[in-house]
Formats: C-alpha cells, structure tokens, sequence
C-alpha cells in the first residue's frame, strides 16, 4: 500500500482490490496505482466507510463520474456498509504519487 | 470517521448542454466551408480580396475555428483557471448571438452588400464576444487564483474584442466613411490582432496546461511562459503601434521577431513537455495536436518573405497572402482542432450519458465512442488536401485547387459524421 493512511488494514487491502477497478477514463490507469486514494478509514460498528480521495486537477471534467464510481465499487464490495468518498487537493495530486506498476504501465 | 477538515466539495463543471452547441455549430461551419472553398476554386488564382474568399475565411475563422474554441473553453477554462464558470447564461447567450451573427455577416460578404445583414451580424458577433469576455473576467478573478494561463486566455479574449469591434468598424466604414483609410487597409491589422492576440494566445495559454497534463509531464517551468507572454502581447502592442503611425515596412520586423520569439518558446516548452513526459504512449489526437504546433512554422515562413518583399519596396504577391491566411485556418487551427476534438468531445459525451449509470451499465472507454479508423482517414484526407490547396494556389492551378478541395471536402464529411456520431450516442442496456 503507498501513501495511503488507514485504521483497518484488512479491509482497507479489500477497498483497495475493489477500487482497482475504477480507472480514470482518460489515462486508462486504475486511481490506486495512479495514487489517487489518500485515506480508508472504517467503522465497523457505525457500518460506514470513509474514502478519501484526490483528482489529478481539481476542475478535472470526469470528477464526478470517478468519484461516483468509486462509491459503487465500494457498495458493491462492502454489501451494507454506507459509504462515504470525500475528495481532498492538500497536498494536490503529483506524479510522485504514481505507483511502480502504475509508472511501468504508463511507459509500456 | 474523516481525519481532517481539508475536504473540498466537488468541484462545479460546466454541463455538456452548454458546450456541445458550439462543437455542433462549427462542425457544420467546416463542412459550408469546405463546400464552398470547392466551388470558388477559382477565385483562389485571383486577388485575395474577393466576397467568396472574405466569406470562406470568416466561415473558418468564427464559425469553425471561434466557436470550437469558445465551447471547449467554456469546458476547459474550470480546468486552468481552478475555478468554476462565472455564468452559465453569460456563456449561453455567447453561443446564441454569434449563432445569428455568424451567418448574417458571412451572407453579407459572399454578396459583398455591406447593408443591415451583414452589420447585424457584426453586431452580434462583437456582443457574443463581450458576453464571453466578461464570463471569462468573472470566472477568473472569482477563482482567486493567479495562474499564467489565465493571463493568456483572459488578453486572448480582449484581442478577439479589439478584433470584432474593429471588424464591425470595417463594414460599417464601407458605407459611412468612419476611418482614415478604407477597409481593405486595415484587413492586415484585422486579421493579425485575430490571428496572433486571438488564437495564438489563447492556444498556448491553453496548450501550456493541457499538453503537460495529457502527456503526465514533470516538467513545469512557468517562468518562461511569462516570457512568452510579454513577447506575444508586446509584439502585438508594437504591431499596432506601428500600423495605425504608418511606420515604414522595415519596422515590422520588431513584432514579427517578438512574436516568433514566443512561438519558439512555446515549441520549446512543449518539447521539454514531452520529453519528461511519463506516460510514453502518446495517442494520436494528442500527437496530432503537437504537432500542429510545428505546422504554425509554416504561415510564419510565408509571413517573413512577405515582410521581406514589403521592406524591399515590392508589392506582396496576392497569392502568397492567400497562402498564408489558407495555412493559418486551414492549416495550423483545422489541424489543432481536428486532434483536440476527439481529445475532449467523448470524454464530455461520456459524462453526460454515462455519469448516473456507472456501476449500472457496464461503461465503454471514451474512445470507443467514436470511428478511430475515419479519424485516421481524415487526417490522410486532410494532409493531402492541404498539400495539394496550397500548392495549387501558388501555381495557381485549378487542377490542384479542386483536389486539394475535394479531399478538404471529404475530410470535413469525415469529420461532421464522427461528431454526429458521438453526439448520438446512447448507453447500451
């Protein structure tokens, strides 16, 4: 896991399978591996989820399409549980934040 | 539960209704175009000043290449300038009054009668503009931020304003005699604050932010787009200056140099752009796009042996300022735009049909709502055609002429079918 804080190990390893899933539509790259996800955090009893994420610019046009994305994936992943993707830019998203594979699949 | 308190509220973006309008428009603006440049082939072995080329060239210039622009920016301008559309109606009544505007004036000058028609539609066109201006002014100055291609887009917007208003002072000066020399005097003044404060600032303040971004560039100098920006604005000061003094020929090689100063800046900060590039796969809207950059080398070519034929006391050779204004719209801008639609419109279509049905449907990829294979057989159509058009207007040859045309027609059908295409585009159940 890179750059991504969370309280629940186990279940943030689950989330993150599930968000691989969603790509941003314009690189073609999954948001984790291009370092989107900043935080996971659970809350089991309350059955709520909170994800925080970032978008590569803050007035990126396909935002909102990835943001509600993201919640889908993670409803259908964690059957019950509310959930709740809130978007963060400090810091703003870098290339830095790209990941090994992610790097690899953008230079293939 | 949320750690911090740094969230952001989703960002506002303009809604599809209000840009997909002008993509619409321009994209039958280039198809009247392209028909009519094949059946005036002839007037292009004649004087450049002639109602069908007058026509054709303001078709290209606001119907095509200012309504694609305007409605990408009102797409786009979020994106730079980090901050909502001022006014959604502001940006609405801009497509509206150039909508009426644009055919009004181009009837006028393909009659040549400069009468109501064609001053309504100056009209309009300079409001269309005024209403742009002043949402782009808002927008801006209600992000709070001060980005340099805000800077770029927002003196880009103030020339197109000089520029409509001066055009408007053109028809009306045909019938009531407003300036000190006649119309056909000031086109050069005309066409250059249009084609250089108009399209070229607004392409690099635009070009600056979305190469780097598409191409996931680490390289991020802005300094030397400030450097550019002074050059470009101040070699069109100068360019003005010059005009309206009645400087002599040789002087206008000062802005002329300026302004290529900035031109080669620009290509070098889209090289260095590429170069540290990190995603090494570039598609072919995007390569398109980069390199219509270089293609602007060859108008400025054209550009400096003009200038070298007015200092050395010769008159400028009619055909080769049709060949420069042809390779500006139809050349540099109709290749820029060409690529960059089908870098933007299926992402737009794609959040409008797809947005509320992700998790739903199952989502194709944005490039798969539109015939790659025709965009690849519009740009062949479209290299030889202008290839061949620009040949043909320096042999002035209406062999090559009616090529040239035929293949510029067949790439603006190619082109109209992919955009209808991706405009009717629904989610598959």
């Amino acid at each position: 896991m890179r750059d991504i804080t969370t309280n629940n190990e186990l279940m943030a390893t689950i989330a993150l399978a599930a968000l691989q899933d969603v790509e941003d539509p314009e690189i073609g790259l999954n948001i984790v591996d291009l370092g989107l996800i900043y935080q996971l955090d659970f809350d089991e009893q309350e059955k709520k989820i909170y994800c925080t994420m970032t978008l590569t610019t803050q007035f990126c046009p396909m935002g909102g399409s990835i943001r509600a994305n993201c919640r889908h994936r993670l409803e259908n992943a964690f059957p019950g549980f509310e959930i709740i993707v809130a978007l963060q830019f400090h810091p703003p998203w870098n290339a830095s934040r790209i990941s090994a594979e992610g790097r690899k699949f953008l230079e293939g | 539960m949320f750690p911090s308190g740094n969230h952001t509220d989703p960002a506002k973006t303009t809604p599809a209704k209000l840009v997909l309008p002008f993509y619409l428009y321009a994209a039958l603006s280039f198809l009247t175009a392209a028909i009519l440049l094949l059946i005036s082939v002839k007037d292009f072995t004649g004087h450049f000043f002639n109602p069908h080329i007058l026509a054709i060239t303001h078709i290209m210039a606001l119907g095509w290449c200012t309504m694609i622009i305007l409605g990408a920016s009102h797409q786009l301008v979020p994106v730079i300038i980090e901050g909502s559309l001022y006014s959604p109606v502001l940006a609405m009544s801009s497509f509206v009054l150039s909508a009426i505007g644009i055919p009004l004036l181009v009837y006028g000058f393909y009659q040549f009668n400069m009468g109501w028609p064609a001053k309504l539609g100056g009209i309009l066109i300079v409001l269309a503009v005024l209403s742009y201006a002043v949402n782009l002014g808002l927008s801006i100055s209600k992000s709070g931020k001060e980005a340099v291609q805000s800077s770029f887009i927002l003196s880009a917007s103030l020339w197109l304003l000089i520029t409509t208003i001066v055009g408007l002072l053109l028809v009306y000066n045909f019938t009531i005699p407003l300036l000190q020399r006649n119309s056909v005097e000031y086109l050069s003044f005309h066409a250059h604050i249009g084609i250089v404060g108009w399209f070229l600032l607004l392409v690099i303040g635009v070009g600056s932010r979305l190469i780097p971004m598409f191409l996931i560039s680490k390289y991020q100098q802005y300094g030397i787009l400030w450097w550019i920006f002074g050059l470009v604005n101040g070699g069109l000061l100068a360019f003005a200056g010059f005009f309206l003094y009645n400087g002599a020929a040789y002087l206008f090689f000062i802005p002329l140099l300026m302004i290529l100063a900035g031109l080669f800046l620009f290509i070098y900060y889209c090289y260095q752009a590429y170069r540290e590039r990190i995603r090494k796969k570039v598609d072919d809207p995007m390569k398109l796009s980069l390199v219509s950059i270089l293609l602007l080398a060859l108008p400025a070519l054209v550009m400096i042996v003009l200038l070298g034929m007015l200092t050395g006391m010769q008159q400028a050779p009619s055909k080769l300022v049709m060949a420069y204004g042809f390779l500006v719209f139809f050349g540099w801008l109709t290749a820029i735009i060409l690529g960059m639609t089908f870098k933007t419109l299926p992402f737009i279509i794609w959040n409008k049909v797809y947005h509320r049905l992700l998790g739903k449907v199952k989502a194709p990829n944005p490039r798969e709502l539109f015939n790659d294979k025709i965009v690849q057989a519009m740009l062949y159509c479209f290299f030889a055609g202008l290839g061949l058009f620009f040949m043909g207007i320096l042999w002035e040859s209406v062999l090559l002429l009616r090529l040239g045309g035929i293949l510029l027609l067949v790439t603006a059908i190619l082109y109209n079918w992919n955009v209808l295409y991706l405009l009717n585009h629904k989610a598959q159940s």
